[in-house]
């Protein structure tokens, strides 16, 4: 430090993506938990976006769309994890769950699975369309 | 077969019992939101143009420095470490209001043995006895979580780097995450408070189940979901810190010379790295019982005593998380003002490592009336008997540190002299408390109230207020106005004993904790005395208040027309005690002008011109 | 801790753990030879896992951190005495006043321990 006087002022540095990984996360919690499916969908995706946007302004990889759609992948399965937990293993029943999962007495955590699912498959489609139209970060997308 | 099957809890549908046209409106607004999330990052773009860095590793950006965007931007998208400690610093303090504010509201409802005043304010007996309940669990998870741990945060964002001779943490983006992800947190936490139709959680800062598990209101929900984002917080912050401080230290710096305070802030996260994932998972699990049917607290399911096993687990630990770094603070200050070394230093050092290793050995010993079995009970008993000892090698280093010095009592050496003080108290108390027979008969009542908040308040506190005089004018270039620093103290020490010692005196009159009347029947209980000593306990907090209101007037008044100071406030340059910091912050005096003017060659990608330039320094010595 | 890890200096300031790690000690001697609620396979177990897990925990990170500390301590006096050889005078401005009521602490890098050096630069 003393052979580099003031390099700490010198050495400056900020970042958008901190405020929006964080207010991901606070999101998407609140949603699942309560159950509010707009919350819950909304915040995952500011949170996946996000966390690919930060790796990427950190020069860990020059792309975010790989990291976004493994995030995407990732909640797909965690999502679909959830849901199977709540039926009976058959195809039927599985069915007949989600086809009356949105109704308004329909049971929440299969509705909780479903918006993760939701969510992980917008970022998957999120990622491959980035990955075709060839842009290079996700505020340019 | 659905799970959520008649044994369990039936689970809420569509949560909150927000409506399809809730749901829609829901939807609207998260789209508007997001869309404006976009376009703020498609801004930000704009500017966000230098060379991305791995990990914050430092070197190869020496051509492509960039000044911080202006105004409201640069705070919000910061990543450097002093703006975050800034920050931290800020949000503590806001926190700090709010639960001083909580408390004073209960102090001067227990002014009388009946449930008046917050009766009155919320409209009825039951409804005051609410009130007081969720005043009661936001003061103490505000104080602890969101005051307590951020202020601390806030000196070692600040510091910990400049002491080292580090240029930044070494993951810059995540500290930042790390602080953005406190005032949603808090705000989850107080909603209770002021979101219409959801009543404040009434479950003690403790959250012991049944109680937590049962209670009813999406006000639990929100606290438990903020305290679990203030834990990922504290996690991701002690991530950093360990890892700033084993990788990144100057080449001068190594475990031989490493600062005491830096020695505090690495235990300390090496704690916090044990014990919150485990706070986190508890949560989680609460939250799963509370929402997702599952029985992890359920009588005929994991048992409640689990919870407090968790709970605890993680809870005397935290318990030492609030307490070493201040500790660090004052090993720090205290011998630049008796104008000797810090006596023993490392003796401190492995005192320090001691409470850390030990301090995951005694949870049970807030249990030890839940009828554990006596041996093993007995086993928490020796081991919160032996992590005394570490705390008192401290005592009485900081003593003989002070003896045959020259003592100059400034502001913040008189902190640091009333944390000792009130250490002590504090510190003896709980020796008593750690005795079973003795813990069995004092469980519960006001004297582990005055016992712990000899601690927090007349301990973390007072040690808080020494390193915020101490770096004062680091922080802002300034002096602060040295009568009312001294009011400050001595209000703050005549409140802190007069309501803490009387609040041991309940204590053994048997005034038992968490009441919000004691109109008991006078043949149990002397109420006369009692009622005596909660009245002296409310004037206290009030004396409290009122030096705390001196200390923000002071703090904000000094901030704009303190006389402007040079890197010496202390008068410590030419002795063997100037800091590492105060070294930096006199470098940065000398290089403000020189810094600026470089850095517009290179910054030729934005808006950074001369003012900008000038403007930028101005905000380091004057901003917040 | 064999003293030819650690020198007599060392092992003064690692005292300061040794006596929570005594006491820890006592109380195993006590619980074994004097069971208020007698002998039981699990609580027993338990009761002696809770006493012997800490001691353990913090006999190693005692040793681990002493070992760290000496070894820069010397580390940083082999830097020092380089310093002091290329200029010799200079090494006695360093201490200071502040160092006066301290015994015998004649020139810095020569006779004194490193505990104290390092606490006057930085604690």
């Amino acid at each position: 430090m003393d052979e580099q006087p003031g390099v700490s002022d010198e050495y400056r540095l900020s970042s958008p993506w901190p405020l929006f990984v964080a207010l991901g996360l606070t999101l998407s919690e609140v949603g699942i938990v309560l159950n509010l499916l707009p919350i819950s969908v909304g915040g995952l995706l500011l949170f996946v976006g996000s966390v690919s946007g930060i790796v990427q302004d950190a020069g860990y990889i020059d792309r975010p769309w790989g990291v976004l759609g493994g995030l995407g992948a990732v909640l797909v399965v965690l999502g679909a994890i959830l849901v199977v937990t709540q039926v009976s293993p058959s195809v039927d029943a599985l069915l007949d769950t989600l086809g009356s999962a949105m109704a308004a007495d329909g049971n929440a955590n299969v509705q909780r699975g479903l918006s993760v699912a939701m969510a992980g498959l917008i970022a998957l489609l999120g990622s491959v369309a980035g990955r075709a139209t060839g842009r290079r970060s996700i505020e340019a997308a | 077969m659905e799970i959520s099957g008649a044994l369990l809890p039936a689970i809420p549908a569509q949560g909150a019992g927000v409506g399809t046209s809730g749901q829609l409106a829901l939807t609207v607004l998260m789209g508007v939101f997001l869309v404006a999330v976009f376009l703020a990052l498609t801004r930000a773009e704009d500017w966000r143009t230098y060379t991305p860095l791995a990990g914050g590793g430092y070197g190869e950006s020496g051509h492509h420095v960039r000044h911080k965007p202006e105004g409201i931007t640069r705070w919000l998208t910061t990543v450097d470490h002093k703006d975050i400690g800034m920050l931290y610093g800020l949000y503590a303090i806001v926190a700090f209001v709010w639960g001083g504010l909580a408390v004073l509201l209960m102090r001067t409802e227990l002014f009388t043995p009946s449930m008046d005043v917050l009766g009155a304010v919320a409209g009825g007996t039951n409804a005051g006895n609410a009130l007081y309940n969720g005043l009661l669990t936001s003061h103490g998870i505000t104080m602890l979580f969101l005051f307590g741990t951020p202020i601390i945060a806030a000196f070692s964002n600040y510091f910990v780097p400049l002491l080292i001779g580090a240029d930044d943490m070494a993951f810059p983006r995540i500290n930042a995450i790390a602080f953005w992800l406190l005032p949603p947190g808090a705000l989850l936490i107080w909603a209770g408070f002021f979101v219409p139709g959801l009543a404040p959680a009434q479950t003690s800062w403790t959250m012991y189940t049944p109680l937590s598990a049962e209670q009813a209101g999406f006000g639990a929900d929100l606290m438990i979901l903020g305290l679990h984002l203030t834990g990922v917080s504290a996690t991701m912050g002690a991530i950093n810190f360990i890892a700033t401080i084993f990788t990144e230290r100057g080449k001068n710096v190594n475990w031989a010379n490493l600062d005491i305070f830096s020695w505090t802030i690495l235990t300390q996260s090496g704690l916090i790295l044990f014990a919150f994932p485990l706070l986190g998972s508890a949560l989680i699990m609460l939250l799963l019982d509370r929402n997702f049917g599952t029985a992890f607290f359920a009588v005929d399911g994991g048992s409640p005593i689990l919870w407090q096993h968790l709970f605890w687990f993680f809870g005397h630990p935290e318990v030492y998380i609030l307490v070493l770094p201040p500790m660090g603070i004052v090993s720090y200050v205290l011998p630049r003002f008796s104008g000797r070394k810090l006596f023993g230093f490392k003796f401190v050092v492995y005192s320090t490592l001691a409470i850390g290793v030990l301090s995951f050995g005694v949870w049970a010993h807030h249990m030890f009336s839940t009828g554990i079995d006596p041996r093993i009970r007995a086993s928490f008993m020796a081991v919160s008997l032996a992590i005394a000892i570490p705390s008192a090698v401290k005592t009485f280093n900081w003593i003989t540190t002070m003896w045959n010095g020259k003592l100059r009592l400034t502001a913040p050496m008189l902190f640091c002299i009333g944390f000792i003080s009130n250490f002590i108290i504090g510190g003896v108390t709980g020796v008593f408390l750690a005795a079973i027979p003795i813990d069995l008969v004092l469980h519960d009542t006001y004297y582990v109230v005055g016992h712990f908040h000899y601690i927090v308040m007349g301990a973390i506190a007072f040690a808080v207020f020494a390193g915020l005089y101490y770096w004062y004018p680091i922080f802002t270039g300034r002096m602060y106005q040295r009568s009312l620093a001294k009011w400050h103290f001595w209000s703050t020490m005549i409140g802190t004993n007069l309501t803490f010692f009387a609040m041991l005196l309940l204590g053994y009159n048997e005034m038992p904790r968490r009441y919000s009347t004691y109109a008991f029947n006078a043949d149990w209980a002397p109420l006369q005395t009692v009622e005596l000593l909660h009245q002296a306990a409310t004037l206290g907090a009030f004396i409290l208040a009122f030096g705390q209101i001196i200390w923000l007037v002071n703090f904000v008044q000094s901030w704009y027309e303190g006389p402007e100071v040079d890197g010496d406030p202390w008068g410590l340059r030419d002795t063997s005690l100037y800091g590492r910091e105060f070294e930096w912050h006199e470098r940065r005096l000398q290089t403000a002008v020189t810094d600026g003017g470089e850095e517009d060659e290179v910054a030729t990608d934005g808006g950074v011109d001369e003012t900008a330039a000038e403007e930028a320094v101005a905000d380091e010595q004057s901003d917040e | 801790m064999a003293p030819d890890v650690f020198d007599r200096e060392t092992l003064l300031d690692l005292s300061v753990n040794v006596i929570p790690l005594f006491i820890i000690l006592f109380f195993v001697g006590v619980f074994a030879v004097l069971p208020q609620f007698g002998y039981s396979l699990v609580p027993t177990l338990i009761q002696m896992a809770l006493l012997i897990v800490p001691f353990v925990g913090l006999a190693i990170l005692t040793y681990y951190s002493g070992k760290a500390i000496a070894t820069s301590e010397a580390e940083l006096e082999a830097r020092e005495r380089a310093v002091a050889g290329a200029s010799a005078v200079e090494g006695s401005e360093e201490t200071g006043e502040l160092s006066e009521d301290e015994d015998a602490q004649p020139i810095e890098g020569t006779e004194t321990d490193g505990d104290e050096e390092s606490t006057a630069s930085n604690e």
